[in-house]
């Protein structure tokens, strides 16, 4: 048990490091000097032997990469090569953008996900189990950005009820925030969602096929209590591992799905800033993304190992 | 291309008996798609490229069925010219990303060692990764040529394969055959093609149809996002990104791609379902 803890640290403390090499290496790979970009190709030689010092583009890559990860570590992101601002300043309203939007399909498909994988559990075999897990399959096949298309022509286009872009910095107050999230929120619940009742669905039914749920049930304890006392708690490794690779999901749709919505999130920033070859803004972004999905996927593996008392093994 | 397709389907079609009426819908579907595909000139009336063939923004009508887009052009005869990007590029990758994957999944299980350490480590590693990410900054740093996004996603989804076939393979390497087989002094290449290969055949069809189905949707992904296929190209992720600006004028530039990308992977997880349930009863009887 420690041992495999110890083993998914390790594994995940490496791959951070292996990526943010793979992140430096790619974006130095970039096409174009990134000094003559930014100058113009009007500029002296002195202005961009200067530039390219600040960049540290004189030194080997290797060295560069050093001081590079020294900077990530101590929180410093380094500037902005397009806005001339620290990266910091400019992904850091993208970021807490994406995290409301992220938290507020998180709202909606915990409630809506881990439900709906219920019912189709307890429902099993029955015509609401066989439609919902129709639903499922087209949720889970189809890409969340086909999906947020359709969302947007169904709910923006056809029946005008939530706006069809997501220009959140125009929003005024709370409510109008959140009405503004919607469509976005709810592509990426769909997808969730699905993947949720589909995993959640095969081991809510071992628990309820389980002895001891079978014994609760014998011993004639009311249906919701069963429910309540013996199937939620062992179901909570599982929701948890679930909800975790969700998160982890996350980090690729919501590029796609602000994409979409036009939404003024850390994805788009990306997809722009790859398309401005401003390499400080990417490196940081890719590797904040980077982590946060290792570190969902180790969360994930965690509930699995931590919450499932029958993987304790005695060491 | 076809023949590649169709000796990797065969098998799959050879199963057909078994199947569930909804998996044999969705077969029926997937074959539409690849004789649409092989046959896109008999069914397009109008040049996919030529604009201003129609008026602008134009609704779906007798003349053009899938309505216009933004210049003109006919979406119905872009969408059909589109599935042949869309089903070339699918088929490669998987192609390759499987082929490989399963090679190095069986050599893995079959040598273990230290060769199957590297392996097992190397894919930790890079499971790790955010696949659409590497994938952007991949193709932002070597180009958005074919070859590149296809070497990617390729990759990306070999890796998986490699450990699911490995799997497969372990379970069934300790068997007596093969043991018989490697004291009897076959060759290695032998003993995979003979031995191994044809036993962990189903589950690399099973990772085949569901590749497939990734695939399709990660190379629409990146399409859309501009970091796929070039714009004049009918491929749908390419048809949607393009579409989506003008989606308040006309929402029919993007419906027809969008409809035709759905109902593609539906069918395939339908089908990739169906086949998965039959090779399990087939090989371990109904599980109750």
């Amino acid at each position: 048990m420690r041992r495999q803890i110890a083993t998914q640290l390790a594994l995940s403390v490496i791959s951070l490091f292996l990526v943010s090499a793979l992140v430096f290496w790619l974006v130095d790979k970039l096409p174009g000097d990134t000094a003559e970009l930014v100058l113009g190709q009007n500029a002296t030689e002195e202005a961009v032997a200067v530039l390219r010092e600040r960049l540290r583009l004189d030194m080997p890559l290797s060295q560069r990469y050093g001081l590079w990860l020294g900077d990530m570590l101590r929180g410093d992101l380094g500037d902005s090569i397009v806005a001339g601002r620290p990266v910091i300043d400019v992904i850091g309203p993208r970021l807490a953008n994406s995290f409301a939007l992220a938290l507020l399909a998180l709202a909606i498909y915990v409630p809506v996900g881990l439900g709906l994988a219920l019912v189709t559990a307890v429902n099993r075999g029955r015509p609401l189990d066989t439609g919902i897990s129709l639903v499922v399959l087209i949720g889970m096949s189809v890409p969340e950005f086909v999906i947020a298309i359709f969302l947007m022509i169904g709910l923006a286009v056809v029946v005008p009820v939530f706006p069809p872009l997501a220009l959140i910095d125009q929003a005024s107050g709370f409510w109008d925030t959140i009405y503004m999230l919607m469509l976005p929120a709810l592509s990426l619940c769909v997808v969730m969602t699905a993947y949720a009742i589909r995993l959640m669905r095969e081991s809510l039914i071992q628990i309820l096929d389980s002895d001891y749920v079978r014994m609760a049930e014998l011993k004639g304890l009311p249906p919701r209590r069963v429910l309540l006392r013996h199937v939620l708690p062992s179901a909570l490794g599982p929701a948890l591992s679930v909800t975790a690779t969700n998160v982890a999901y996350l980090i690729g749709s919501v590029v796609l799905v602000e994409m979409v919505f036009n939404f003024p999130g850390i994805g788009r920033q990306l997809i722009e800033s790859l398309v401005y070859k401003d390499f400080p803004v990417v490196q940081a972004i890719s590797l904040i993304l980077c982590s946060i999905y290792i570190l969902a996927n180790l969360v994930a593996e965690m509930a699995i190992l931590l919450l499932n008392p029958r993987l304790w093994s005695p060491t | 291309m076809s023949l590649a397709a169709h000796s990797k389907f065969s098998p799959v079609l050879h199963l057909g008996q078994g199947l569930s009426w909804p998996a044999r819908i969705a077969a029926l579907v997937i074959l539409g798609y690849l004789v649409v595909a092989l046959t896109a000139p008999l069914w397009i009336p109008y040049d996919p490229f030529r604009i201003m063939i129609g008026p602008r923004l134009a609704p779906p009508s007798l003349q053009h069925l899938l309505g216009t887009d933004q210049v003109g052009r006919d979406v119905f005869s872009r969408v059909v010219w589109g599935s042949r990007p869309v089903l070339v590029l699918a088929l490669v990758t998987t192609t390759l990303a499987v082929g490989i994957g399963t090679f190095i999944g069986i050599l893995a299980a079959y040598w273990q060692g230290v060769f199957d350490l590297l392996v097992m480590r190397l894919t930790d590693v890079f499971v790790a990764i955010p696949p659409l990410i590497i994938a952007l900054l991949v193709i932002s740093a070597l180009g958005n040529a074919p070859v590149v996004m296809i070497s990617i996603v390729a990759f990306i989804y070999l890796i998986r394969t490699a450990r699911i076939l490995r799997a497969a393979t372990l379970a069934i390497v300790t068997e007596d055959y093969v043991t018989a087989a490697v004291l009897r002094g076959d060759s290695t290449l032998s003993l995979i093609g003979v031995e191994l290969l044809p036993n962990v055949l189903g589950t690399a069809m099973v990772e085949f149809a569901v590749r497939a189905g990734f695939v399709i949707v990660f190379i629409g992904a990146l399409g859309f996002l501009g970091f796929g296929a070039a714009p004049p190209s009918p491929e749908w992720g390419v048809m949607i990104n393009e579409g989506r600006g003008v989606i308040l004028q006309s929402i029919w530039p993007v419906f027809g791609p969008a409809m035709a990308m759905a109902i593609l992977v539906v069918a395939l997880n339908v089908l990739t379902d169906g086949i998965a349930r039959r090779l399990e009863t087939g090989h371990q009887g109904e599980t109750a």
